[in-house]
């Protein structure tokens, strides 16, 4: 047993899987705002870098980790109603390029922003957990006690995400608002505070993701969300922008694969590979592979 | 007597040609006058005029956006850089025609999802195909010469070009005029096709794609092989804007072409207007002089441009611009043109109708 | 003229989608010179007959075929180019081109349209774009809307929208016009206009309309094929139609 646990094959497995939740993260925080508002939100990982740093600033003058984590979260479901209210409302009804453009332009700012704020280095939370692997008589088992906690955060926001989704009216009332918000409105849906309340709530799981990358052996830029980004968009568009479990296996799925491809192949294949997946598995169903087929209507 | 308007109607190339000839022998000479660092401006304003103009098509008549452009202009310039390193002399018609045609079949690789995925999805793959490319080229070796980038031969002044503008002996103003000639050239060239294009049957096929693709197919465009061939021509665009790029700058790094270009290059066109060919030289002279405008801005509010914020400044405004036009002016600085040209015209046809009915 | 042979033939078409039978076990045809009116309740499958016959949709058994042409399920893009011309429920124009342009987009596939002549600019193109403006001039002229030329489709009233969209249809020359839903939308006058138009029209082709509007359809049409629940429970002229007891249970029971 402990022998499997430390082969080179669920090395990888561990490896990959840590890392492919926080895709998967992201790529929950687009189905979510996808399913809302229909809109891709290509600052999602912009927005979860902001809120994360406006929490580590906090950390700076003494909070401890979770109350950093905490405000980082809060600061990312803010930050996510407040631009739903500000940016987003002005675009529903207007052509896509206009959301694109806007969200585009978005995730513009609040790069350049937080360089301007907090300059371009790496800044990292500590985490009362450690980085390094478990050892078993001398071999490692890639797992760390903190590697442990990312799966355990990411796990925690989709059960949340789920529950919402699944147990209380939410998931419903979202999907409504979003394909007949006038529907929706005459049974009674709130859908303006709703549609508030799914960017909030992406942009809060979002936020997850950015304050556990920050305590990660990379800490966070204000840039390198973009990575995240884009793998979390292969997820979530892999997985069909519609199904939230989806996202998350997809993303874990991609973690994988490159954690296999850097161990196995020349490892500056891992950052553009999961875009050839992506085209392979548009092509093969362009609907997503966890979504129901959906047809043309003419 | 063939009137201007007749003429322009019956023989629409002709005139186009000839405004295109015009313009380039107006601004070569501009080039010529102004000092060597305004000719680096010229270059670079007619070298993303050119990949800007590529996006709007994409963009503005087919409909479908892209935030990868950055990438085949990094295939562009790639090729060229691979070109002029493994051969000592290279024409440089030759190897613009070599990358124009490797950027082709990539934006017909990357076109063919194109005709399956729609809106969100499609510019998300764009994205992603822009964020691949740079790590793609590194991993290729020192054939592509790895994270450091290419460097190779600067571009050769011809002693006629240099003694025609009397500057045989300041190799360093002609290079940079000569630099400037030929992005001038090239560009004049690339929006002549492109004004063609935007006024024949197949930009018209684009459109209409866009607009109603069911209604397209049911007048026998074939909407597949339109979003492909879209994307190949705005690919062609942008390798040759890169191809370009190498020539004139003698080297290539593949960091330059990240995602930062491409959301560059979105944001000029959606700020020059979409879909316009004016809109995309606005576009591309405001790209060559951005850094200098935002040092201007830097100067006047007494922002140290090597601190965070100075650094930030560029990508600040740009971001800020992209909201504003979306939410404010969706057809851009050159649809803002054309609404107050209409507007000053309405207002004098108006005082005109007011004067007659006031005579009798 | 060869009018033995129909322009249009529905052989035993059936459409599931998924659980669904849309259409089940249809055949007809629609020849030059006719009339022909496909109606039914509302979900009886007259949409989807014409998604099968425009390739939208692939029938699940059996064939829909163009026998004057010789071809067999075409893809929607080649219609144009077997004489088939198709109006869009509403009216199905090209939101941000002008009302000329729309019209000039029926003659998309005219020889001298292609990529590298457009970029080029080659006479040639440029000749064969200068007819297709005049044509489309002559085409709004003979429906009496050349004055919304230069108007967007958002712009004019719905009845002109309409006719542009059948001048667009008849840009390419079609030997067979299907219309989805013509009249709807349409007030008294325009009806009527709309009546004498497609009859003017089908000397040179065959004409398929899917319609609501009974009052509308049972004077204009030489025949009508009944749907119901994706069956054909009637077929034959109006009045045979209209004493069928099927169909007055069926459907006209339904309204009267
Ligand atoms: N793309 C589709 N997917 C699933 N069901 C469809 C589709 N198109 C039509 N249907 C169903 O097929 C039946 C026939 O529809 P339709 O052809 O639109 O009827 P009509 O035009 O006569 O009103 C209806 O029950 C409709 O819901
Ligand atoms: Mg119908």
């Amino acid at each position: 047993m402990i022998d499997l646990l430390t082969s080179r094959v669920m090395g990888d497995i561990f490896l990959g899987v840590t890392q492919g939740v926080l895709y998967g993260l992201i790529g929950l925080s687009l189905v979510i705002v996808w399913q809302s508002t229909n809109i891709l939100n290509f600052a999602q990982g912009a927005m979860a870098m902001f809120a994360t740093y406006v929490g580590m600033t906090l950390l700076e003058h003494g909070l401890n980790y979770w109350a950093c984590l905490a405000i980082s979260v809060a600061a990312g479901f803010v930050l996510g109603g407040a631009t739903e209210r500000v940016l987003v409302r002005p675009l529903y009804g207007k052509p896509e390029i206009n959301s694109i453009v806007v969200m585009v332009g978005f995730l513009g700012i609040l790069e350049a922003g937080a360089i301007a704020i907090w300059g371009g280095t790496s800044r990292m939370i500590v985490s009362p957990f450690s980085l390094s692997y478990f050892q078993h008589n001398g071999k490692t088992i890639f797992l760390s006690p903190f590697a442990i906690l990312q799966i355990a955060a990411a796990v925690t926001v989709m059960l949340i995400v789920a529950g919402l989704f699944r147990f209380t009216k939410l998931g419903l009332q979202l999907r409504a608002a979003a394909l007949a918000p006038e529907v929706a409105r005459l049974l009674g849906v709130r859908v303006n505070r709703l549609l508030t309340l799914g960017w909030a709530l992406a942009s809060a799981a979002g936020a997850v993701a950015a304050v556990v990358i920050s305590s990660g052996f990379e800490g966070l830029t204000p840039t390198n969300m973009d990575v995240y980004f884009v793998f979390g968009f292969i997820a979530a568009a892999v997985g069909g922008l519609e199904s939230p479990l989806g996202a998350v296996l997809a993303g874990v799925l991609i973690g994988m694969l490159q954690q296999f491809i850097v161990d196995y192949a020349p490892p500056s294949w891992a950052s553009f590979s999961p875009v050839l997946i992506l085209v392979v598995a548009l092509m093969i169903r362009p609907q997503g592979l966890f979504s129901k087929q959906r047809v043309r209507r003419v | 007597m063939v009137s201007i308007k007749q003429f322009i109607a019956n023989r629409p190339t002709s005139a186009r040609a000839l405004a295109t000839l015009v313009a380039t022998i107006a601004l070569l000479g501009l080039a010529i006058i102004v000092d060597p660092l305004n000719d680096t401006y010229l270059a670079t304003a007619s070298i993303m005029a050119i990949a800007i103009v590529g996006l709007s098509l994409l963009i503005g008549l087919s409909g479908q956006v892209s935030i990868g452009n950055s990438g085949f202009m990094a295939i562009g310039a790639f090729t060229t850089a691979i070109w002029a390193q493994h051969h000592a002399h290279f024409p440089l018609l030759g190897s613009m025609a070599l990358s124009v045609a490797v950027s082709t079949v990539a934006g017909i690789v990357l076109g063919l999802p194109s005709t399956r995925l729609r809106g969100p999805y499609l510019a998300g793959m764009t994205l992603a195909f822009a964020f691949a490319i740079p790590p793609f080229i590194q991993s290729l070796g020192t054939f592509a010469g790895g994270s450091g980038g290419l460097y190779f031969p600067t571009l050769q002044t011809p002693a006629w070009f240099a003694s025609a503008i009397g500057e045989k002996d300041n190799p360093l103003a002609a290079n940079n005029t000569w630099g400037a000639a030929i992005a001038i050239v090239v560009a004049a060239v690339a929006f002549f096709f492109m004004a063609n294009f935007f006024h024949s049957r197949s930009g018209r096929a684009m459109r209409l794609v866009r607009d109603n693709d069911v209604a397209a197919e049911l007048v026998g465009v074939n909407v597949a092989r339109t979003r492909v061939l879209a994307f190949a021509i705005s690919a062609a665009f942008a390798g040759l804007a890169g191809s370009l790029l190498a020539i004139i700058q003698s080297s290539v790094l593949p960091q330059t072409f990240g995602v930062a270009l491409s959301i560059e290059l979105l944001s000029l066109l959606v700020l020059g207007g979409l879909g316009t060919l004016g809109g995309a030289m606005i576009a591309g002279l405001i790209a060559a002089y951005s850094d200098s405008i935002v040092s201007r801005i830097n100067s006047w509010t007494g922002i140290d441009p090597v601190s965070n914020l100075g650094g930030s400044l560029k990508g600040i405004i740009f971001g800020l611009i992209l909201i504003a036009t979306m939410l404010l002016a969706p057809s851009g600085l050159a649809g803002l043109g054309h609404r107050i040209s209409r507007f000053v015209r309405s207002r004098v046809a108006q005082k005109k109708a007011l004067s007659v009915s006031e005579t009798p | 003229m060869n009018s033995q042979v129909p322009r249009l033939a529905f052989r035993s078409v059936s459409v599931e989608f998924g659980g669904l039978r849309a259409l089940s076990d249809v055949s007809f045809d629609v020849s030059s010179g006719e009339i022909v009116g496909l109606i039914g309740p509302n979900g009886a499958g007259k949409t989807t007959a014409f998604n099968v016959a425009c390739g939208f949709v692939a029938p699940t058994s059996g064939t829909v075929e163009f026998p004057d042409r010789g071809v067999t399920q075409p893809k929607p893009h080649d219609l144009a180019s077997i004489g088939v011309a198709r109006t869009l429920q509403g009216v199905g124009l090209f939101d941000h081109l002008t009302i000329l342009e729309n019209v000039m987009a029926g003659g998309q596939i005219r020889p001298g349209g292609g990529a590298f002549r457009g970029l080029l600019g080659l006479p040639s193109a440029g000749r064969s774009e200068r007819q297709l403006t005049a044509d489309a001039l002559a085409a709004l002229e003979r429906l009496d809307v050349a004055e919304f030329a230069a108007k967007l489709p958002g712009s004019i009233p719905y009845g002109i929208a309409k006719k542009v969209s059948v001048a667009r249809a008849l840009m390419g020359s079609p030997t067979l016009l299907l219309l989805d839903e013509p009249a709807s939308g349409l007030d008294e006058r325009e009806l009527d206009e709309f009546a004498t138009l497609i009859t003017s029209l089908k000397s040179d082709m065959g004409v398929l309309l899917v319609e609501h509007n009974m009052d509308f359809v049972m004077p204009l049409v030489d025949r009508l094929v009944v749907l119901n629940f994706g069956e054909v429970i009637a077929s034959g002229t109006s009045s045979e139609v209209r004493s069928h007891p099927e169909v007055l249970a069926a459907y006209l029971g339904v309204e009267q």
